[in-house]
Formats: C-alpha cells, structure tokens, sequence
C-alpha cells in the first residue's frame, strides 16, 4: 500500500493521523530530535512566527478526510539570546501559554511534557482570545531520565531549563464550545451510559467531554467564575421578611448563615439558604436552565463577593486546588475551619454553618438536593428550634 | 488490529460514518471487495459484546464489523434495543444511510438490565425510498423489519461499531484530544479575568 500524503493517493479510507502522546513523543519527537528518518513526512516542520493558526490547517494537511487538529514540529528558540522566554509571536497575533505544563506519562516513566497555549489576536496586553489551542509537547532531557523516582525532580528542574529552546511537536485545534452540539456526524456521541436521567443529560451536555467526578466539580467552579449575573445576585440578597421570634441578632444570621459567617472574614458569599436558588447550586448547573442561572448567581457571590465582600483569590486557589487534586473534602475542611476561626462564641451555630458550607463546596452529587431541602427548611425556624435538633440536621 | 499496514505510528482507524456508508458498506453490499478489507463480519447474535476481542476489528476501544440486519438482536447473555432515534447518514445533502443507536441490556428481553456497551449500526436506505427525504425513522424502520422483498439483498448487510462508553477518551476518537482538560479551562478563564482586570487599570 503506498502512501504518499502529500501526492494524490493518500490514507486508506478510515484512518486518521491521530497520534496518542506518546506516539507523537516517543516516536515523532525522539526521531526528530535525534534526525532519524521518519518513515512518512505526516509532520511538517513550520515556522510558528510566519504561520497564522489559520493557514495551519492547509500547511498541515494530511491526506484528504476531514481534520480536526492539525501537527506540526517547531524548533524553539529563545525570544532574547539572554532570557528564557520564546517568542510565539505571528504577524496576527501571538501564542500565549496559559496554565501549568502536564507531564505525560507513558505505562513506565515520564516522557514529557505538554504546555498548552492559547492564540490571542493581536498586541500582546490588548490581546483578543480566539479558540485555537495549541499543545506544545517536549522530551524530558534524555540524560535525566535514568531510573523514574529519583529523578523526578531533577528531570523537572533540568526540563524546565531547557525547556524554552529546541524541538518541540505541536498539535493545534479549535476550541470545541461545549454548549453547542457539534455538527459533524462521527464517532461515539452517543455515549449515554446506562444510567438514569441525570447520566443522560450530562452525556448530552458533555458530548465528546469525558470528565472525571472531580473534573465535574471543576466545570461547576467554571461556570461559576465565566459569568456574572447582578440582578439575580441582589434578589439573593434582598433580606427575605423578618425572623419570627425576637432573637434579634440570631434572626438574620440564620436567613443568610453562610453569608454572614464567611463575609466576616471577607472570604466569600454563598448565597442565603432559605432561597430555593440556593439548593440549585447543589445540582450541576449544566442540568436545567433554571439551576443554571441560580447557579450562575451564586457563583457570582461566590466569587466577587457581592457587595462589601472582598473576592479573594487564595482562597479560589485552593478551592481550585483541592478540587483539582481529588481532594472536595479538604475544601470543605478548609471551610469548616474558616469558620470555626471565625466566632468561637457560637458553637453550636457555627457547627450549623460549617456543615452548610461543607455541602455548598464539597456538594455537587444530584442526591444531595433533598438533603439541602429538608436542611433550609429546618434554618428557617431555626431561631426557635432546639440546638439539638439543628445538630442533629447537621450530622445527616 | 486497528492500524493499517504500512502506516506509521499515529493512524488509527476511525471512520466517520459517511465513510463507514461509503467505503465500507456499500461495497460489501455491492459484493466489491472494501479496501483496505480489514472489517470482518460477525454474526450480531452470536456474541456479547465483550466477546467481540479478536472477531471484530479494533480500533481504540471500538470493535468493528459487518453484520446482517436482523430484527431480534438477542445474544447469549442479553439483547441490544434502541435507545434513540434513528438519525440519516448525509453525503452531499443526500442520506446514504441509516444510524440506529443501540445499548445492551443483560438477562431476557424487556427485562434485562441496561449495561455501558452501545452499539451504533449503519443501514443502506431502502433502495426505493433513498431518495425520499420526507422517510420517517419510524416508517424506515418497519421497512428494515419487513425484509424478504426483492431489494433486500443489498439492503441486508449492516456495519456495526460497538464500544463500552464508560472507556474513556478513546470512545470518541475524533473528540480525543480536541479538548481542553478542565484544569486549562480553569486557567483559561483566570486569563480572562487577568485580561478584564488589566483594561479596567
């Protein structure tokens, strides 16, 4: 069977260059690096300065199919002789790296490393965000990489240096818009496992996504942090009639506990609990129109803190970084101390906010929504009920 | 299995389902041999689908093969039943084909329990009705069932691609990589906010 990918004939019909990462490492990247003949010429050298994402796809062509990324191999070089920056810059734009670089494993040992970059239309801070990515793949420096454990750090450090300069291979692809069904008709979209509604719907909305559980919880922070959404915010806020007994300062603290808890530190806002919008942040947002907006609203508060709150982006950092670690419960935990920190003098009430706040950060199951209902519904009496009943709320 | 002779490292078989319908399908119906030939054909009901390793074609996690088109699709252990509606294969605004999407389903028929195995199988349009756009799924199937006419012949072979969804990425192989993890997204969405914080100074 001859191939010629850049003559008439091409791939037999059904096959795709579609390399894992390791094949584009171990194979293309080592080979290149190395000047090893590479079998078939599927990746081309390119220029990244004199070549426009755009005009990626004609240079980069394989066969005739249809494409959705596209390879290239890229020689780095050093954006000052002195420095250690690269110049990604086009005559459009320019390549912004964003992120922390992966390491890529193979069944063995660490490979390389992936970095993965946006291109922004252009002069650099005035910068227009397009929806080409780009992931940079480089080789662990070869001399580092003797037995697996012990090295590590050293193949991390000695990668770091020497990462701004040589080979590199590149896939480039245009950022899917995951709320849009995608028109092309292939592959396995319709992965809907066996499950129940809520499966199916995630199937439907994550077409062509496959998250982890912790990467769900992720894609709950985003939609939190891409939107914004004031008026719903006020309404959240607009203090919900009076509480019934005359516990002056207790009535208001449990209409909004989380609210007032955490704004004391300045942390954050979560919004009151007696709102049916709250329970709403609960259920993934992606899985009804309606939890979607309250949702959106209490990220807002989330995350801008509301009026007199103060965003703070420690606090997002590790929120987003015991998520991202598999670790929901530790969010939690850090909540629960947040709130122990704050007023000691109120035991039983700040057991009451913690554990609200634990399931607001560590939520996230669709299960959890009765659970919330049945505890919003005790906060609203909540003055007048016992401190045993409360606690016995909080140890659902 | 799943990669070509002679291809270097890096092509993998995953067909769209026009090509699936195309270079596949027709010619197996057409009794032309399909180049490469390298689906075999395996007789739907005689496997389950974790039985289809070293029967069918593998790609990825994908198992491909021809199959004839049978109204009872029950296996040893269970059956496969639609689970949504049929969808046309398009080429060029035409439907050159038919996609029935079907899960499998431990124990006896209706009673079984649904398992992650799905199965997408392609038909040839009716010859009669190929040209007719206003062919409802549900009409197009009956006519699928009513097989023993003059023209089912071609219209008997089916190419059948079956895959467990819950494999991870590979499932979808056009997908694969076209993604941002979601830790770039979270970074990608904190450049924004760098982005609105430096034009609001």
């Amino acid at each position: 069977m001859s191939i010629s990918v850049n003559g008439q004939s091409c791939v037999p019909p059904g096959f795709r260059f579609h390399p894992t990462e390791e094949e584009l490492l171990n194979y293309y990247l080592r080979k290149k690096v190395a000047s090893q003949q590479i079998d078939l010429d599927v990746i081309r050298d390119v220029d990244l300065n004199k070549l426009e994402p755009w005009d990626i796809q004609e240079k980069c062509k394989i066969g005739s199919g249809p494409q959705n990324d596209w390879y290239f191999f890229s020689h780095k070089d050093k954006k000052y002789p002195t420095g250690t920056r690269t110049n990604r810059a086009t005559a459009a734009g320019f390549w912004k790296a964003t992120g922390r670089d992966k390491a890529i494993y193979n069944s063995v040992k660490r490979i390389g490393m992936r970095k993965t970059l946006v291109f922004y239309k252009g002069r650099a801070p005035h910068g227009q965000k397009s929806d080409w990515i780009m992931h940079e793949y480089r080789l662990d420096d070869p001399t580092a990489s003797g037995d697996a454990a012990a090295t590590v750090t050293a193949a991390a450090a000695s990668s770091d240096a020497g990462q701004e300069d040589g080979w590199v291979v590149c896939r480039v692809f245009k950022k899917k818009h995951h709320h849009k069904e995608s028109g092309g008709g292939s592959g396995g979209k319709h992965g809907s496992g066996g499950g129940g509604d809520g499966g199916k719907a995630a199937a439907t909305v994550h077409h062509g996504l496959h998250y982890s559980s912790s990467d769900d919880a992720l894609d709950q922070i985003l939609q939190y942090m891409g939107r914004s959404c004031k008026q719903e915010h006020e309404q959240l806020l607009s203090p919900h009639g009076g509480s019934g007994g005359g516990a002056g300062r207790a009535g208001p603290r449990y209409l909004r506990p989380i609210d007032t808890v955490l704004d004391r530190h300045g942390f954050m806002k979560l919004p009151p609990l007696e709102s049916p919008s709250a329970t709403a942040t609960l259920t993934p947002p992606h899985l009804s129109a309606a939890g979607d907006a309250a949702a959106t609203a209490a990220g807002d508060d989330l995350l801008h803190g509301g009026g007199n709150g103060i965003t703070d982006w420690a606090m997002m950092d590790r929120l987003v970084a015991s998520h991202l670690n598999g670790q929901a419960p530790d969010a939690a935990t850090a909540a629960d101390q947040l709130c122990f920190d704050g007023g000691a003098e109120d035991a039983d009430g700040l057991a009451f906010y913690s554990a609200a706040a634990t399931r607001l950060l560590g939520g996230g199951g669709g299960s959890s929504d009765d659970d919330l209902w049945s505890f919003t519904r005790s906060s609203a009496p909540a003055a007048a009920t016992s401190t045993t009943e409360r606690l016995s709320h909080v140890s659902l | 299995m799943g990669g070509a002779p002679n291809l270097p490292p890096g092509f993998h078989f995953f067909p769209s389902d026009e090509e699936l319908v195309v270079h596949f399908l027709r010619r197996k119906a057409s009794l032309l041999p399909c180049q490469p030939d390298i689906i075999p054909t395996v007789l739907l009901n005689h496997y389950d689908p974790w039985e289809l390793n070293d029967k069918a074609l593998q790609a990825g996690n994908q198992w491909y093969f021809f199959s004839h088109a049978t109204q009872s699709r029950v296996t040893p252990n269970g059956y496969w039943s639609s689970i949504c509606a049929d969808e046309m294969v398009k080429s060029g605004g035409c439907n050159i084909g038919l996609k029935k999407t079907l899960v499998f389903s431990m124990g006896e028929p209706s009673e079984g329990t649904e398992t992650n195995w799905i199965m997408h199988e392609y038909h040839l349009p009716d010859g009669r009705k190929e040209s007719s756009s206003s062919t409802s799924t549900s009409s197009s199937r009956k006519l699928h069932g009513n097989k023993g006419h003059s023209n089912t012949e071609s219209n008997n072979w089916v190419i059948c691609r079956v895959f467990d969804s819950t494999s991870g990425s590979q499932v979808n192989f056009h997908e694969e990589g076209m993604e941002l993890s979601c830790l770039d997204e979270v970074f990608l969405s904190l450049d924004d906010y760098d982005e609105v914080s430096l034009s609001n100074n």
